[in-house]
């Protein structure tokens, strides 16, 4: 492997070397993209470079290159630290960092989303087609989101259309007979614009082993439609409304499927008030439904329905110079949420739940030097079923010097306790009873980082160090005076650790990205090493863009290494002194993907994907879920632009 | 759009509402001596015992050591079936309304067995079980893949001819294991009485 990897790193430089193009933009700290605007840090537009919290970008551009369907495979393909496993009945699974998905709040264009199934979003509802970029904050940001940014953010910002009409249209299929056709269509108008999305994926199932613990992939499809639109009702004010649709069956079995829906909608209202305020108000809605399918009797039966309502005001004021108004001083950024969130289980017996929550934030951006920028952030969250509340502070420091940014800070994060974890009263096939727990406190964290970020030129290197110490996480205990599992809190766990990027452009189309995180949890419980998190993940990438007559091609490997874990793992669910140790094997991944784009809006991406045929041995639910070498062919097309260049000529 | 949305949610006639399974003799139709039956065979420290001739169905409970009645013709404990000192052979056949073809077939009687009564240490690796004759052949209608998580479940579809004590030959097929709310362990079963 070694050998055939050098190869082509001597491949890739021998055809740099030829190439007299401009870099690509695909890698997020591509010092071009330091100009980049970004929100989900301060809840306010900010420069990527002056944002005092280290924010993790993929781009547009990003997502095209690494051609894949999925954001699961998107984020582990881009960063170190992330990644998605299998739990019981095959359902996905985060971990991030020491971080479960319960930790890690997922949010569209600043929108929670409704629904989970062991303790984790369906990720299948966000379509990557839509996506304009993804950013990523590591580390807790409840002083600005609330419940779950324990671990970190991660928010999808949706495209917009920019032209006066649009269409793409687009077809991906591999070699295990997956498919993912799309399309949009946007059009633009001097007060308003629109963009439709529809997005369709339908993965076969795949038979993995005879003997792991992972057998055979269930077959899945999925479709997802979303309409958004703007309209500038005037120059001061800008109504934007969205509507979405998902559907998702996963054959389970001969005799039923299980079915996920959801319904999202949206309206929201940006207000420009004198010149140096803004408001925006809006309304959410989000549900997300599960049922069973019985394939002979073709009856769907609705067994989970999870329903948001969500209001939100947030105001921007910004301070200027009494003397020079030219001059900003800070910003105050401050609002509030006020949600009903409303749940229907199978998992209950006493009837269905209903929980308001209200918040209110405030944060203050300030300048004191044109070098110094300090960002202080307070929240406070009430939970009604929860009866309780919390308060969460942050602040964030950023000083910097030609070539040089330093920032340090320290940031509280929470979870509440959810409905299912209160009231759970779940029968597991006669094994045992889940118990809920009214009495549950939130998870908190606390969470200190450093960094420094280096960027000359093509070059930018970034070091960041963190530590959280997290306490009262939730999971379920063995009681054996109730002879079933409590969800409890656990005792306080740190996490520690590295994460260092560093990322070249050069001018003849070469660019080197390369990612690694060390992460380090304490022991939870009497020395047991319960934490799956592997201490050592690393990504890479080589790219290589150039123009030539037949248009502009862009050769792209990206690679995955993940190092093995040792942990205890409990042999016996009613007596925890049980316990043995287990090695989950490390392996790398490669995927090597060629993207060429011709002149008229026609575009051909091919990627080989696990580059190097590596099978595990054995497939645990953390090993990857490959058979081996796969191929996938891509074609898509903007029409529009199509038609443009043959005007042109 | 306040006005289009429920507190509650949208859409709720997208779903069908799961019939309240009756139990029993579901559906009879004395003309062919056949019918349907529907057990609640959830708990697994209960066989229930069903008497075709007289349409009737008693349950005993194990672990507090009640006995069979005095007639019945099969029983089911969960997925398990055993026979009242009858046999019972597996047929080619996926209809229990076609004729049936009994050269060839392997009658097998019941046979010293166990049966899991109680799963709660299931987590612990092991089941707790007690001794009970079980018929081999019949309990053959449903294989139940416990190593992988949650169980494969798949049904074999076949008629299984089920010979009584006194020789009345019954074609059974079973149909379903779990109700329309899939909640596993409902078993529905085709039969039909050939000849006495």
């Amino acid at each position: 492997m070694k050998h055939a990897l050098a190869l082509l790193l001597v491949t890739l430089t021998h055809f740099s070397l030829l190439g007299q193009n401009e870099p690509s933009d695909s890698t997020q700290t591509n010092p071009r993209l330091l100009n980049m605007v970004v929100v989900t840090a301060t809840r306010t537009p900010r420069l990527l470079m002056e944002v005092p919290v280290v924010t993790r970008i993929i781009t547009e551009q990003d997502i095209k290159n690494a051609d894949v369907p999925t954001l699961q495979d998107l984020l582990q393909t881009e960063l170190p630290g992330i990644e998605f496993t299998y739990a019981m009945n095959q359902q996905v699974s985060l971990n991030m960092q020491g971080f479960g998905g319960n930790s890690v709040l997922f949010l569209v264009d600043g929108e929670r989303l409704a629904g989970e199934t062991l303790d984790n979003i369906d990720y299948s509802r966000l379509n990557l087609d839509a996506v304009q970029r993804v950013e990523i904050i590591k580390g807790a940001a409840s002083s600005l989101y609330g419940s779950n940014a324990v671990g970190g953010v991660v928010n999808l910002i949706t495209r917009t259309t920019d032209r006066p009409w649009s269409l793409h249209l687009g077809s991906r299929i591999s070699s295990l007979k997956d498919r993912h056709h799309y399309g949009s269509f946007g059009i633009k108008r001097q007060r308003w614009n629109s963009l439709t999305d529809l997005h369709y994926i339908d993965a076969a199932a795949v038979h993995l082993s005879d003997t792991g613990d992972l057998r055979t992939l269930f077959a899945n499809s999925s479709f997802n439609a979303s309409e958004r639109f703007h309209i500038n009702m005037s120059d001061k004010m800008t109504i934007t409304g969205r509507a979405g649709y998902f559907f998702r069956q996963r054959e389970k079995s001969e005799e039923a499927d299980d079915r996920y829906r959801d319904f999202s909608a949206g309206l929201k209202g940006d207000f420009e008030l004198g010149r140096n305020s803004d408001l925006m108000i809006s309304y959410a809605f989000d549900q997300y439904d599960k049922s069973d399918y019985s394939v002979a009797s073709r009856l769907d039966v609705r067994n989970y329905s999870n329903v948001q309502h969500t209001f939100r005001t947030l105001c921007n004021h910004t301070v200027k110079s009494p003397s020079d108004t030219a001059v900003i001083l800070g910003s105050l950024t401050f609002g509030g949420d006020l949600m009903r969130d409303y749940l229907m289980s199978y998992q209950f017996t006493d009837g269905n739940h209903t929980q308001y929550t209200a918040d209110a934030f405030a944060q203050w951006d300030w300048h004191p030097t044109s070098r110094l920028n300090i960002v202080a952030a307070l929240r406070y969250d009430y939970y009604s079923e929860a009866t309780m509340s919390h308060l969460s502070p942050k602040v964030n420091l950023m000083y910097k010097l030609p070539q040089v940014n330093f920032r340090v800070g320290y940031a509280n994060g929470f979870r509440a306790p959810t409905l299912k974890e209160m009231f759970m009263n779940f029968d597991m096939a006669n094994i045992f009873i889940i118990y809920g727990n009214p009495d549950l406190r939130p998870e908190v964290s606390d969470n200190l980082n450093a960094s420094v970020e280096w960027s000359h030129n093509q070059y930018n290197l970034t070091c960041m160090a963190f530590h959280n110490h997290v306490k009262n996480r939730i999971t379920t205990f063995w009681n054996q005076e109730r002879n079933g599992m409590v969800y409890s809190n656990m005792s306080p766990v740190s996490i520690t650790g590295l994460d260092i990027s560093l990322a070249m452009h050069w001018s003849n189309g070469l660019g080197l990205r390369l990612s690694y995180i060390l992460t380090h949890e304490s022991p939870e419980e009497d020395g047991m090493r319960a934490s799956a998190t592997r201490p050592h993940t690393a990504t890479l990438c080589i790219d290589y863009s150039r123009d030539w007559c037949l248009g502009h091609t862009t050769l792209a490997l990206n690679g995955r290494l993940l190092s093995s874990v040792t942990c205890d793992e409990y042999t016996s669910y009613s007596n925890l002194s049980q316990f043995e140790e287990i090695t989950y094997p490390g392996y790398t991944l490669w995927r090597l993907t060629l993207r060429h784009s011709f002149s008229r809006g026609v575009y051909l991406n091919a990627t080989v994907d696990n580059l190097f045929n590596y099978r595990p041995n054995y497939y645990y639910n953390n090993s990857p879920a490959t058979t081996g070498r796969t191929l996938a062919l891509g074609l898509s097309l903007d029409i529009d632009q199509c038609f443009s260049n043959c005007k042109e000529k | 759009m306040l006005a289009l949305v429920s507190c509650d949610g949208l859409f709720g006639g997208l779903y069908d509402e799961p019939a309240k399974n009756p139990f029993g003799f579901v559906q009879r139709d004395d003309d062919n001596r056949g019918g349907t039956l529907c057990i609640d065979a959830t708990s697994y420290t209960r066989w229930t015992y069903i008497d075709l001739h007289h349409h009737h169905i008693d349950t005993a409970n194990i672990t507090l050591g009640q006995e069979a009645p005095l007639e019945w013709d099969f029983a089911i404990h969960h997925y398990d079936v055993k026979t009242n000192n009858g046999s019972a052979a597996e047929s080619p056949f996926d209809n229990v309304g076609m004729a049936i073809e009994l050269n060839g077939l392997d009658f097998v009687a019941d046979a010293d067995s166990q049966v899991v009564i109680d799963m709660s240490t299931m987590m612990d690796g092991y089941l707790g079980y007690t001794p009970s004759m079980v018929n081999p052949v019949l309990s053959h209608w449903l294989d139940v893949d416990l190593s992988t998580m949650p169980p494969i479940y798949t049904l074999s579809n076949k008629v299984y001819l089920l010979r009584l004590n006194d020789g009345t030959l019954i074609a059974l097929q079973f149909t379903s294991y779990m109700d329309e709310s899939f909640v596993k362990g409902i078993v529905t079963l085709r039969y039909r009485i050939i000849n006495d």
